[in-house]
């Protein structure tokens, strides 16, 4: 009888255990880890902060913009409201005498479009190119890395003679060509970002993936049986996937910043506002000879913050990926 | 005349969880021309004490109180200029792996040149003259004054290091380690040198090491420093005939002694304790195996015994008697009580509930397991398991694009020459030989890490070339590896757990529960208890010990056939040695397992294995049973071998090293003896007649030309070292 009951009670033990360290799974490691960077590096918290308010603005920018971002606003004739002030700027009364309601935070471009709406519709590509970008450059490039550090041989040579040859395309020219083969849109950021931007991701990858590889507790699993996918993506990948996030977040930055340029060279699409754009405009109709700085400071600001953003992610990675950088 | 004396030195290191006292009042004194050794294990605070004495400490670390005099000098209270014309011209320092602190990029004359000019004040013309001589002193051609550090072999570094230590004629000189991670030959060739230095220059050497060979080769007396202090204190000669405090006693017997072999070595189980917070009474205590209860209380101080020694113990006036019955190995025994993992052991009421049926079988010790898991014992008489035929492996390197490119050749390295020897079950065979001759690669091969590139292994009857996909999986489950570096061997990311049930999960262990009582069942046989304790612990959170008794865990969590050492003992501390290297023999017994270890310690051979065999550039040069290879060596590579361990005993000098150090690469095959280069007894036969392979009765066997048809060969003219 006693026994019996101890050995129930051994049992019951016995399942606990096991339910304990079922949980030690490598999402939940990574998960730690990723939390790990945002408690300890408090500007990697004010980074994740200010894209927080950017994809909430996103989001809902249908419902924050007053107007709509395209179409020029008019006033009681039917004309434009061109190149009106913000109405904390405006002469009193000028509104009035032109027909309008001066409501406007930022003021109107030389066609009459809300400055204010645009920004705020702009934060929606640069968040979409953002984004996208950097898990197109994360992921290719992981994998890409995982393959040729893991497999070497040819696999490694042909994967690293392509990334030479990323390399070797010069960034802008090459978003150029895409952008005159396609319809212009701001996609076409993204397939130039994925198409030579892993380059970057892929090399650190595979050489921390060599580095790895190489280490007594793959070969145990070798020597266990473990298959080669096994290998890769229970041993190597959880070591390697914070260095894909903080290349990640670089490439959002990246993305972002390319996008503005771009934009600014004006190979975007005219029907699409992004912050790149804005200032395309603003330069185009002189807004800076006009010392209209509500028109050229918002969005430039808007880009500054989300590239800090990424940055400062980007740096608390680091920290937490490479504590010994930090001493020095 | 004494030249340093150390009175009731302190030292603190300021750490994030508290104060650590790494040297805890220590004296000391030097006389001139007095060779003194500093032993014990790592963490006790030896280099801590060499950093103190020249005022290197780490910024942490703070000189807490008592006196460093140099030839009557304070050296605490000297400002820090004259404190730096002290160093290299009084007291020179050969810190730990120095090989390494060669320049790489300057000539190795032109560093030692510039030392003599700067701090010694040589002229241009006098200091090449003294670099000259300085090397001819260390025994290195003076030609090599002009090269560079990577054209120097390890042994030589360590020489040019010596060189610059003495350069200015100090008259004290402090090494830390200066033989470790060396080849034993090139070993040998170094404490040679420092011995030959000694007595030509009459130089006061104060020797840091974790080997007490090294200090009986080289001291002629002894301090043994345990957790901060000094417990002992004592001639060379008495000190190792008779040890007179019980950590000494371990010490000395943890070591396996090529000229008096062990039948089982002695493992001092357990810690160096915390030393924020070192225990009031002897700090020996926890481990000691004649620890009384007056032992926790009353903190012994270092008292005189007899004339040259002192000892700090509450028995040593008992000792004679102790030291016999320290001779017993099971006195020392105990199990791997989570000991370091005390936070764990008072686990929360919750984890308590999950993980013990009751609060008291957490604390339970394990009755003995039975012996076997349902196999026959080994008794090395057992059916041939493994067979390895004329196997070789090469590698070629330089060649590709990149060597195409830069008009590298195409070379072929033979790492493994056509070797063949068969292992039974329960039998165990050692590997020995000097770094490069092929001992790893051979490992590799046995458990297909790597393939061959010609010949057969067979495993019980299958070629392991012509595995399909299943028979490989069955192959996997029943051939393990064990590895050098604990610390690398377990996947940092893992719990101990996920670790040890990797291996079920992949050979299909689908019940978890079956899972886990397999793998508790194995921490237990390899003495790491409460199993349940290590479950969810990661692995930086053990020990060196410990965590290759996890990777000796992993390995036999399959109940595997065969087993491969790769140095499993190396990288530890030597108290804990003997510990790893007893539950793997235990555990190949009980399980009829074939071993295989490799290893450079032939002591450790002798002391582990059935059989031993030689390998120099990746072949096999002697073999057979280990007594008759150490007692009764054929080859002349084995004898140089044998020659070179160091003996932990001064009344026992080594014989005189007949061949010189350096393993050449393996880049062409031999028409002759691979040896005959190096062969301090090769005949003109050597170079170009393959030579047989002699076999006595006992089934030991040597490929040497002394024995054959070709004895009478003319000796080759050659100069000896």
């Amino acid at each position: 009888m006693q026994q019996e009951s101890m050995a129930r009670e051994g049992q019951s033990g016995k399942a606990k255990t096991t339910a304990r360290f079922r949980q030690g799974s490598a999402i939940r490691q990574l998960w730690e880890t990723n939390l790990e960077v945002f408690q300890r590096d408090k500007m990697a918290l004010f980074g994740l902060f200010i894209f927080a308010v950017f994809a909430v603005v996103a989001i809902l920018a249908p419902q924050i913009a007053p107007n709509d971002p395209l179409n020029p606003l008019k006033n009681n004739e039917g004309d434009w409201i061109k190149d009106a002030m913000p109405y904390w700027l405006a002469e009193p009364g000028e509104d009035e005498a032109e027909g309008y309601t001066n409501t406007f935070l930022l003021g109107t471009t030389n066609i009459g479009r809300d400055i204010f709406s645009q920004l705020i519709h702009g934060s929606r590509s640069a968040l979409l190119v953002g984004f996208s970008a950097a898990a197109a450059v994360a992921v290719i490039g992981t994998v890409i890395g995982l393959l040729a550090g893991y497999y070497g041989g040819w696999v490694d040579t042909i994967l690293m003679r392509a990334a030479d040859v990323a390399f070797g395309i010069p960034f802008i020219p090459f978003i150029i060509v895409i952008s005159a083969f396609f319809d212009p849109s701001i996609w076409n950021v993204v397939i130039a970002m994925a198409l030579l931007l892993w380059r970057d991701t892929g090399r650190v990858i595979r050489s921390q993936v060599l580095v790895i590889k190489e280490q007594a507790f793959v070969s145990a699993a070798h020597v266990s049986g473990a298959s080669d996918l096994r290998i890769i993506f229970v041993y190597i990948a959880p070591s390697i996937l914070p260095l894909s996030f903080l290349y990640g977040s670089f490439a959002i930055a990246w993305a972002i910043l390319t996008e503005a340029s771009v934009s600014f060279l004006g190979f975007s699409d005219p029907e699409t506002i992004s912050w790149g754009y804005m200032l395309q405009d603003a330069f185009n109709s002189l807004a800076l000879s006009r010392e209209a700085f509500y028109w050229i400071v918002p969005p430039g600001l808007c880009i500054m913050l989300t590239v800090m953003a990424g940055f400062f992610i980007g740096r608390g990675y680091e920290e937490v990926l490479f504590p010994r950088l930090r001493r020095m | 005349m004494t030249i340093l004396s150390i009175r009731d030195l302190s030292v603190n290191y300021a750490t994030q969880d508290g104060t650590v006292q790494a040297v805890d009042g220590v004296s000391l004194d030097l006389e001139e021309g007095q060779r003194l050794g500093l032993i014990g294990e790592s963490g006790c605070g030896k280099t801590t004490l060499l950093k103190a004495i020249v005022q290197v400490l780490p910024r942490n670390g703070r000189i807490a109180g008592g006196k460093i005099l140099f030839k009557g000098m304070d050296l605490l209270q000297l400002p820090a200029a004259e404190m730096r014309q002290l160093r290299w011209r009084e007291i020179a320092t050969i810190p730990q792996a120095s090989m390494d602190s060669l320049n790489p990029v300057q000539r190795v004359g032109s560093q030692l040149t510039k030392l003599l000019r700067v701090r010694g004040g040589y002229s241009k013309k006098a200091a090449l003259k003294r670099a000259a001589d300085l090397f001819d002193l260390v025994g290195l051609d003076t030609e090599r004054l002009s090269h560079y550090p990577h054209e120097f072999s390890g042994g030589m570094k360590q020489r040019a290091v010596i060189a610059m230590a003495l350069a200015l004629e100090p008259s004290l000189l402090i090494a830390d380690e200066p033989v470790t991670a060396l080849d034993v030959i090139v070993q040998h060739q170094i404490l040679e040198v420092l011995r030959e230095l000694e007595q030509e220059l009459n130089l006061t050497v104060m020797l840091i090491t974790h080997d007490i060979s090294v200090v009986a080769q080289v001291c002629d007396s002894v301090s043994v420093m345990y957790a901060g202090r000094i417990v002992e204190q004592a001639a060379a000669e008495p000190f190792f005939s008779s040890p007179a405090h019980p950590y000494s006693l371990g010490l000395q017997q943890a070591f396996p002694n090529l000229a008096r072999p062990r039948d089982v070595l002695v493992s001092i189980e357990g810690y160096p304790p915390d030393l924020r917070e070192p225990p009031s009474g002897c700090r020996f205590a926890e481990r000691c195996p004649f620890v009384q209860d007056a032992c926790h209380d009353i903190d012994p101080k270092l008292e005189a015994i007899g004339d040259s020694r002192a000892a700090a113990c509450l028995r040593s006036n008992e000792m004679d008697v102790l030291r016999v019955q320290s001779e017993d190995p099971s006195l020392w025994q105990r199990v791997e009580v989570a000991q370091g993992l005390a936070p764990t052991l008072d686990p929360s009421p919750k984890m308590r509930e999950g993980l013990f049926a009751s609060p008291a079988e957490a604390q339970r010790v394990h009755a003995p397991l039975a012996p076997l898991w349902g196999k026959e014992p080994g008794d090395g008489g057992g059916d041939v398991l493994v067979q390895l035929q004329n196997v070789s492996k090469r590698f070629k390197i330089g060649g590709g694009l990149a060597g195409l490119l830069r008009g590298d050749k195409e070379q072929t390295v033979y790492a493994v020459n056509n070797i063949s020897f068969s292992l039974r079950r329960g039998e165990s065979l050692g590997l020995a030989g000097e770094s490069g001759c092929g001992k790893s690669t051979t490992g590799k091969l046995l458990v297909k890490l790597i393939d061959a590139s010609d010949g057969e292994i067979i495993f019980d009857g299958a070629d392991l070339a012509a595995m399909d996909d299943d028979s490989l999986l069955a192959f996997r489950s029943r051939v393990q590896l064990m590895f050098q570096n604990p610390f690398e061997a377990l996947n940092p990311r893992f719990t101990l757990y996920r670790s040890l049930t990797e291996p079920l999960v992949i050979h299909g262990w689908k019940d978890e529960n079956k899972r886990l009582d397999r793998v508790i069942e194995t921490l237990d046989r390899v003495n790491l208890r409460p199993a349940e304790v290590f479950l969810d612990k990661y692995p930086h959170q053990l020990s060196g010990g410990q965590l290759q008794r996890v990777v000796l865990a992993r390995a036999l969590v399959l109940h595997p056939d065969f087993l491969v050492a790769d140095e499993p003992v190396s990288m530890l501390d030597v108290s804990v040695r003997a510990g790893i290297l007893n539950t793997t023999r235990r555990l190949a017994r009980e399980l009829g397992l074939a071993t295989v270890y490799i290893s450079h310690d032939l002591s450790l051979l002798q002391y582990t294995c059935d059989r031993i065999a030689i390998m120099y550039l990746g072949e096999i040069v002697e073999i057979g049973p280990s007594n008759q290879v150490i007692n009764n060596p054929q080859h002349p590579y084995t004898k140089a071998l044998i020659a070179a361990v160091p003996v932990p005993d001064p009344t026992i000098e080594n014989p005189p090293l007949r061949i010189q150090e350096g393993v050449p690469r393996p880049t062409e095959q031999f028409i002759g003896c691979p040896f005959a280069q190096r062969c301090p007894d090769a005949m003109e036969a050597c170079l170009t007649v393959r030579p047989p392979l002699i076999t006595d009765e006992n089934e030991h066997r040597a490929q040497c030309h002394l024995y054959g048809e070709h004895r009478d060969s003319p000796k080759l003219k050659r100069q000896l070292p």
